[in-house]
């Protein structure tokens, strides 16, 4: 037994998944506290073990696994499991709503594993089993929330993608003749390279969320328990970054190089739809009135930063993808869990039926206030940093109309993001929530950790910069200029601490000017001037409502356009479906003994072919 | 001790049973009992019937092919006649003659003998389905099954005016010492094929199922599903890979037919409402499958995913076919909820069309990933493609299904599951995983089954 072996930390958590299910059945909530347990365990073992270069990669009792540590695989997981363990402090507060409690608790566990194995492997078809195994061990947590609609179409768009990434890997296993990853993205080439690259994209995109694959996305986050939403937006989404990192930068180019920006075209074609991506995130997140679903289509868009940047693929690049891979999990974890705090009490997450939870919750504000600041890109926050790295590169490569794309997303996303701040933690504060108090201090505790780390990545970002520069070299870049306080782009060099610092200098003026000027008076929410009449439907005068029609009535003409398109998919199965039916499957036995006749005269009368 | 007593003892017993109505259905439990253990002591070999040696008598043939369908299909029978004991009784006598049609289909060599052993069976089916008290359906299966078999006893009769010689491992002998070239085998294979593909739920040659599963009491609908479907599998294995070569030309429209039936078949299953439906066409896509892996020569791993088949089929119609006997519907929206008071029964559930949809932890997806492998070793990207298209339709139903099934607003209907019916799936659930997550005995298993026909394995 070797307990920094990778085998060993699977099977345990495999185990104690079991064991979770077991103590949930006697008690929902013990089991409940094995899931905050086995994920902490597994995100210090894997940090720990990981960076200290101590994981065996040996395996005793799983026959035809393989493991493998490589850097890029050690970031992913890390923060993945971070996330996970995170989030799993919520689980106790949450058990009771489910239908199924023990089932939760293990099944939680259960996508924790399939995680690991993903990720610590160097065959094919390990990270395939474990990629599966992911899948419908999240698929069910996702009913236990408020609606089981969503379900079926996460399983459908995920089957596809990783049917697309099945398929790659045999065809990659047909040139290299093996599982081996390294090889088969090596040594694939010819036809069969642009098919590989166009299926890793596909499987990459249905895991992202980028369109056209981005259906599921706020429709299961919408939906799924609050803790499983922020899992699925700060972890599971990040195994379709994963596989775009083997697709889009290891995957050597596979069709002609347009010679005026120096780039592949397959690749430009995947930067474009990830432009695409962005903003069709930006414009529906703004018209979301439920703030689940908002946070969802800014992760579709986020998606869409990190597929722009790794097909651009300098060292610059890849640092700005994965660095946003780290920002966007540990910020929309945050955020998704502070929405959650507030879901818990209030039991909605529409954003025109809050407000003014400031005053209830002032830590889960300021947490959640972080966490959009860094999800909109402004310093002195993580994603700063990786969007200023992603904006260098467009820019440098030169990419006018992916950049378009980019930049609107950015600017979008401040419409957006203040929005539910304003609307749910701001403004007045409703009468029905007047008595509810600031979330437990065991969920206020996981809130605070990300907090302080996306504040430590916006500040700090080197260390953490330094471990992806091993990852870029690995894959071929050139390393990012660091050093101890200063990051240098193409066009000039940042100094992240010293924004802060500056940052720090401002919100403190106007701290100084907020408690020497005079108080604002405060008002209730029927303070609203009427004009004498009474108001039958006082929820429409909420601020909050069609905050942005003018902008809105522009595109939604067109919002469906995607629904339908996947409805008539879906119809037309159908279709064809009764079409056997009823030329097949009547009561009539004289018609299967027509089409017997038919079948044998045709194929008679074709003799001659053979 | 001969492996021929597989098929008499049933038969004698059928003959004794119409003696004592209330004895037949003990005896038919004992016989089915003693053919489960009686297997495990015969040797394998070639059993010529009467003394007269091949080509001239009947000979059956016990290699590892048929042993492990024998195994298979008998303790499935058995498992099935536990199920539904209630229904058992009155057609005691009838499941003796489909007990012993069915391992006379596993075991001979003869083609002409295996005619009859399609009749005997049939027969027995035909009677069986009686059961369901939808007599309009069985008159349609009657009808199709008899034309079926015509179709396969003409094919035969040119065949044997062509070869002269009935035996199976003869026949194969002479076809390719006589030179005779595989078009001019065509015409009978091709009849022949047509007579299987009856049975073997085929497209288009089987309207039949709907009448007959879509009415299912919990007797037919895991026996016809399950054990026939496995057997007929099995026998159609056994033709393509050790009597014809097929040319590649009928191959490539063969292929086709069956593909046609695959696509057909998961989007019935998709546009339909009702869980034996469902579950039906679902198997129809499942059986063209298989049939597709022995034209393309994976038989190893062809009679795994029978296996697999058998067992997961087994565990969905029995579950269905007991639901819906009890609750007179099998409109899925009416079934909501059902499993969240019988977690047992939906485990069962859920695993079996788990592993039919090839998630990994479940054989489905053990077979599905080598049979794919096969597949690309082949450089079938069509036909691979294809597959995977259509897993992602069934996964898409099952999961749809599953998710109705389990969770629901209003209060589930309740329904009595006895205790043996939750024994049998639950260890059929258990075995599923068992070989999903313990590759090891398939591997061999395959191996096993490849040496008989001299293939050359995955190794």
């Amino acid at each position: 037994m070797n307990f920094a072996s990778i085998e060993m930390i699977l099977m345990i958590t495999l185990a104690s998944g079991v064991l979770a299910y077991l103590i949930g059945k006697l008690n929902a909530k013990l089991g409940s506290i094995v899931t905050i347990l086995v994920s902490m365990y597994v995100t210090i073992a894997v940090i720990y073990f990981g960076y200290n270069g101590e994981l065996v990669i040996t395996t005793e009792y799983l026959p035809l696994v393989t493991f493998k540590v490589t850097n890029i695989g050690l970031f992913f997981a890390s923060t993945v499991t971070f996330v996970f363990a995170m989030v799993s402090f919520f689980n106790p507060f949450f058990i009771d709503k489910y239908k199924f409690k023990a089932l939760y608790s293990m099944l939680y566990i259960f996508s924790l594993v399939g995680i690991l194995g993903v990720f610590f492997t160097d065959n094919f078809m390990t990270l395939f089993v474990f990629f599966e195994f992911t899948v419908w061990s999240s698929m069910f947590l996702i009913p236990m929330g408020k609606s089981t609609k969503s379900t079926t179409l996460y399983f459908a768009m995920s089957t596809i993608g990783s049917f697309a990434l099945l398929y790659a890997i045999f065809l990659m296993r047909s040139q290299s003749g093996s599982f081996d990853i390294d090889q088969g993205l090596a040594m694939v080439s010819g036809a069969k390279a642009t098919w590989t690259y166009i299926l890793l994209s596909v499987a990459a995109f249905a895991k992202l969320g980028a369109f056209p694959l981005h259906l599921w996305l706020p429709k299961v986050l919408g939906d799924a328990p609050d803790p499983v939403t922020a899992v699925f937006s700060g972890g599971l989404e990040k195994l379709g970054a994963f596989v775009a990192v083997m697709g889009l930068v290891r995957l050597a180019p596979v069709s002609f190089n347009i010679g005026a920006i120096d780039m592949d075209f397959a690749r430009y074609v995947i930067a474009f739809i990830g432009s695409i991506t962005i903003i069709i995130g930006t414009l529906m997140a703004i018209r979301q009135d439920d703030a689940k679903k908002l946070l969802a289509y800014s992760s579709m868009s986020n998606g869409g930063y990190i597929i722009v940047a790794l097909t651009i693929g300098n060292g610059i690049a890849i640092s700005g993808a994965l660095y946003h891979v780290l920002a966007h999990a540990i910020a929309s974890a945050a955020a998704f869990l502070a929405i959650a705090a507030v879901a818990r009490k209030t039991n909605t997450t529409k954003m025109s039926e809050l407000g003014g939870m400031i005053h209830n919750m002032p830590i889960t504000y300021m947490v959640y206030l972080i966490a959009i600041i860094s999800m909109a890109g402004i310093p002195p926050m993580g994603g700063f940093i990786s969007k200023w790295m992603i904006f260098q590169a467009v820019i440098n490569k030169g990419l006018p109309i992916i950049a378009i794309g980019v930049f609107f997303g950015s600017i979008g996303s401040f419409l957006y993001v203040f929005r539910p701040l304003a609307a749910l933690f701001l403004g007045q504060q409703l009468p029905e929530y007047k008595h509810l108090k600031e979330a437990p201090f065991f969920m206020v505790l996981p809130m605070i950790i990300l907090s302080g780390l996306i504040i430590y990545t916006g500040v700090l970002p080197n260390y953490i910069l330094g471990k992806i520069n091993e990852i870029v070299v690995d894959l071929g870049a050139t390393a990012v200029t660091i050093t101890e306080y200063t990051i240098t782009g193409f066009n000039g060099t940042i100094h992240p601490a010293l924004i802060s610092g500056m940052f720090g200098v401002g919100v403190f003026v106007a701290f100084l000017i907020f408690i020497t000027f005079k108080k604002s008076k405060k008002v209730t929410l029927m303070d609203t001037y009427t004009a004498g009449e009474f108001i039958y439907t006082e929820e429409l005068l909420h601020y909050s409502v069609d905050f942005y029609a003018p902008l809105e009535r522009l595109y939604e003409k067109y919002i469906h356009i995607m629904e339908k398109t996947y409805d008539s998919i879906r119809n037309k199965i159908a279709e064809v479906g009764h079409f056997f039916k009823y030329y097949f499957f009547t009561n009539k036995p004289e018609v299967s003994v027509f089409w017997i006749v038919i079948i044998v005269s045709l194929l008679l009368w074709g003799e001659s072919l053979w | 001790m001969s492996a021929v007593l597989l098929i008499a003892v049933p038969l004698l017993a059928a003959f004794i049973s119409i003696l004592n109505k209330k004895l037949a259905p003990v005896l038919l439990l004992l016989v089915s009992l003693f053919n489960i253990v009686s297997i495990f002591f015969y040797s394998l070999g070639t059993i010529t019937i009467g003394g007269f040696e091949a080509p001239y008598g009947i000979s059956l043939v016990l290699d590892n092919y048929s042993l492990i369908g024998l195994i298979v299909i008998n303790i499935a029978f058995f498992l099935v006649l536990l199920i539904s004991y209630e229904k058992v009784k009155k057609v005691a006598t009838v499941l003796l003659v489909a007990l012993a049609g069915l391992n006379g289909l596993l075991l001979t060599g003869d083609l002409f003998n295996l005619f009859v052993f399609i009749e005997v069976s049939g027969i027995a089916a035909y009677l069986i389905s009686t059961t369901n008290k939808k007599y309009v359906a069985t008159f349609n299966y009657l009808v199709i099954g008899t034309v079926g078999s015509s179709f396969y006893l003409l094919g035969l009769i040119i065949l044997y005016a062509m070869v002269g010689t009935l035996n199976m491992s003869d026949m194969a002998l002479r076809i390719s010492s006589e030179g005779i070239s595989a078009a001019n085998l065509s015409l009978p294979f091709l009849f022949m094929f047509i007579g299987l593909g009856v049975e073997a739920k085929l497209l288009p040659f089987n309207s039949w199922v709907k009448g007959i599963l879509g009415n299912s009491n919990k007797l037919v609908g895991p026996m016809i599903a399950s054990v026939y479907a496995g057997t007929i599998s099995l026998v159609f294995g056994r033709i393509l890979t050790s009597v014809f070569v097929v040319s590649d030309r009928l191959g490539l429209i063969l292929t086709v037919i069956l593909l046609v039936g695959i696509v057909a078949g998961e989007t019935m299953a998709f546009a339909s409402t009702k869980l034996r439906e469902i579950l039906l066409y679902s198997s129809i896509a499942q059986a063209s499958l298989v049939i597709i892996l022995f034209l393309e020569g994976i038989t190893g791993w062809a009679v795994m995913m029978v296996i697999a088949n058998v067992i997961s089929k087994l565990v969905l119609f029995a579950i269905a076919s007991y639901t819906s006997d009890e609750l007179k519907t099998d409109e899925v929206d009416n079934l909501k909820g059902i499993f969240s008071k019988n977690k047992i029964i939906g485990v069962a559930f859920t695993i079996a069309s788990l592993s039919v949809s090839g998630l990994p932890l479940f054989m489905g997806f053990v077979v599905k990933m080598n049979v794919l492998t096969s597949i690309f070793d082949g450089e079938d990207y069509l036909l691979a493609a294809v597959i995977l298209l259509t897993s992602i339709v069934e996964g898409v139903y099952f999961v749809r299904v599953l998710i109705k099934l389990w969770y629901n607003k209003e209060d589930a209907k309740t329904i009595n599951y006895n205790f043996v019916i939750k024994y049998i799936v639950s260890v059929l659930a258990v075995l599923l995983i068992v070989f999903g997550t313990y590759t090891t005995v398939l591997n061999d298993q395959v191996e096993t089954v490849n040496e008989v026909f001299e293939i050359g394995g995955n190794e």
